[in-house]
């Protein structure tokens, strides 16, 4: 048989076993363990758990716990609604600045704990209400949270480019300042977008108080005093200097991107502890626990799916549905497109995890070949796995949105996340037409490759 | 990927109908709890470790060559001692897209099967870690750094969670097989 043949055999089995409902780590590895009994000599079987150990074994990949520990730690405490209050109280008289102040809260907080979901629940759950009290409508109020939410996987430090490092043999810090420039595009696609719909809702607000005397909320005048905006600061700078102190510590070389997680984590528990005052084992066992559980899951998909490379790998598959990719010679940006389609394809049914790692060794190689830089289009890669989070079937942030705000109804939160969809795409566009918006920052701070 | 953040929290572990069965499940899930508590000691104690070393080594001008190993010995442990308790509330998480699609009865037997195809990988990847986890301590095997810990020591940790794990799929598999309503069970986590 084949590589090629065998290479579809491979995905087609793995399909139908993942489709059966099992547990993806299960899955891949009895897929994987299956075709070595088939395709490999027979001894390779007694090295199915010491190629998963060391695969595992990596410093950095298991300092994804302790950055998701970081993540959990932040944000199961009040820390968003904190940062959501006082940058509303600094931008409310920006035109459209709840809005803004939704946005670029997500971003920061997204930046501190890593994590899409928690970014939607902790800025959103403040959020979404007021901005509805302002009269903003339901689906766009989520659209802005849900969007926002997303940039939790493309500023660093993100767990999904940790893996995206691992899979590409690419430099972790390298990559995560990769993220920043498309980080600051999207925060500033998004809050565009938000100044504009605001105002249009303003002005159909206007005009309706102007024929039938109904004043909405939106044309309310709110007022802080420079009292209340100051009150707000110490609550939120000791998490703002986290922010900074651990890209300190990563790019000024104190800390390998390992220590910088387990510090991470250490400084976010403190941090909890002295604002929050969550330090009792009760306040922090909730935290600890879902980390666990989160870490215990995904490691050991990472582990069955750098299994399942290695099989792919022995039996030839990846480099051969490579070489085939490159000889259909397509131009480079066709090549783009078809993969970029296929990740988002994959998004519909498994985890960035499984995608990155399962794909990483088939797609990379041609990319190469065409010329694409690796750093640039895990960045690329990222922001289109990004858009998986908001659009249908999966959709995560959506539900999230659904367990914060239940009574919007759930048409009008995709209606409402549809327009940043297309913000996305539309910064996967600039991307590609301006590479350097994600290569420019680490090749200013690290030098050029 | 949620990072730590959940929904909603998992409703626990499902109470098989058999009492025999039950009792295991019981205390299957004490231990499970003991190995819990145990792991989240030593994720706090990583974090410690590795901000010691960068402490050590910038404050003081010790580096220390042990953190990272010792890091990676407890992270290993953290994820093979959890991941019985993660299947005991079906927390691994897989495509549940036909769940819905088909009839009851299909949809019954279709999870099963799941269960022992997952019991048997699982079986499979425990004895295969328990004779290496042998091969590392009878050749008396180290890692390749200047700190060289044993390896049975990582090996043995996974060698022991997937047994676990083996055991909490198999209790799975025969509450199935005995519980009153075949269908009584958890949804798995789905994405």
């Amino acid at each position: 048989m084949s590589p090629l043949t065998l290479g579809a055999l491979y995905g087609a089995v793995t399909l139908v076993v993942m489709f059966s409902g099992m547990p993806i780590a299960f899955a891949l590895g009895i897929v994987a363990t299956s075709f070595m009994y088939f395709f490999m000599p027979a001894t390779s079987l007694d090295t199915v758990t010491q190629n998963v150990y060391e695969e595992m074994a990596s410093i950095t990949l298991l300092s994804i716990p302790l950055f998701i520990l970081k993540g959990a730690a932040i944000g199961k405490s009040p820390a968003g609604k904190d940062l959501y209050s006082a940058i509303h109280t600094w931008l409310h008289k920006v035109p459209g600045g709840l809005g803004i102040a939704n946005v670029v809260a997500c971003a920061l907080f997204a930046a501190m704990a890593g994590s899409s979901p928690a970014t939607c629940s902790a800025i959103g759950s403040a959020g979404i209400p007021e901005m509805r009290r302002r009269g903003y409508s339901p689906g766009f109020a989520a659209g802005i949270i849900a969007a926002g939410g997303t940039l939790g996987i493309l500023l660093p430090p993100s767990i999904t480019m940790i893996l995206y490092a691992v899979a590409a043999e690419q430099s972790l810090g390298r990559l995560f300042l990769a993220g920043v420039g498309p980080g600051v595009l999207l925060v500033f696609l998004f809050a565009g977008y938000a100044v504009y719909r605001a105002r249009k809702e303003y002005r159909m607000a206007l005009a309706v108080f102007n024929q039938t005397g109904v004043e909405s909320a939106y044309l309310e005048k709110e007022h802080f005093t420079l009292a209340q905006k100051v009150e707000m600061l110490p609550r939120v700078l000791p998490f703002i200097i986290l922010l900074i102190g651990v890209m300190v510590a990563l790019y000024g070389g104190f800390a390998t991107p390992s220590e910088t997680a387990g510090l991470g984590a250490l400084l976010a528990m403190a941090l909890i502890a002295i604002v929050y005052g969550v330090w009792r084992p009760k306040d922090l066992r909730p935290i600890l626990t879902s980390t666990v559980k989160e870490s215990t899951m995904l490691l050991l998909i990472i582990g069955m799916s750098l299994l399942y490379s290695y099989v792919m790998s022995y039996l030839h598959i990846s480099q051969s549905a490579a070489q085939w990719v490159v000889d259909m010679h397509l131009s480079k940006w066709v090549l783009l497109a078809v993969i970029l389609t296929m990740v988002i394809v994959f998004g519909f049914f498994l985890p960035p995890v499984s995608i990155i790692l399962m794909t990483a060794p088939i797609i990379l190689p041609p990319l190469k070949a065409a010329g694409f830089d690796l750093i640039w289009f895990g960045i690329v890669m990222t922001v289109v796995m990004e858009m998986g989070l908001i659009h249908p079937p999966v959709g995560l942030n959506i539900f999230v949105i659904k367990n914060i705000a239940p009574d919007i109804p759930l048409k009008d939160v995709i209606r409402g996340v549809m327009p940043f969809v297309a913000l996305m795409f539309l910064a996967v566009l600039l991307l590609c037409l301006f590479p350097g918006i994600s290569t420019g920052l680490p090749t200013m701070i690290m030098g050029a490759k | 990927m949620s990072h730590g953040f959940e929904l909603e929290p998992a409703k626990g572990p499902a109470i098989p109908d058999n009492k025999f069965v039950a009792g295991i499940s019981w205390a299957l899930d004490k231990f499970n709890m003991i190995l819990m508590n145990l792991s989240l000691l030593a994720l706090v104690l990583t974090a410690c470790v590795l901000t010691y070393s960068v402490v050590s080594r910038y404050f003081f001008n010790v580096p220390t060559d042990w953190q990272d190993e010792a890091s990676v010995f407890m992270l290993v442990g953290v994820t093979f001692f959890c991941t019985a308790y993660v299947q005991s509330f079906r927390g691994h998480i897989g495509i549940e897209a036909l769940s819905s699609l088909l009839p009851a009865r299909v949809n019954a037997f279709r999870m099963l099967l799941v269960d022992v195809l997952s019991f048997l990988f699982c079986l499979f990847f425990s004895w295969k870690s328990w004779t290496l986890w042998h091969e590392a301590f009878v050749d008396g095997q180290t890692t390749t750094s200047t700190f060289a810990p044993p390896l049975w020591i990582p090996y043995g940790m996974m060698a022991f969670g997937m047994s676990l794990l083996t055991l909490q799929i198999f209790i799975q598999v025969l509450a199935r097989v005995t519980n009153a309503s075949p269908t009584k069970s958890h949804d798995r986590g789905e994405i």
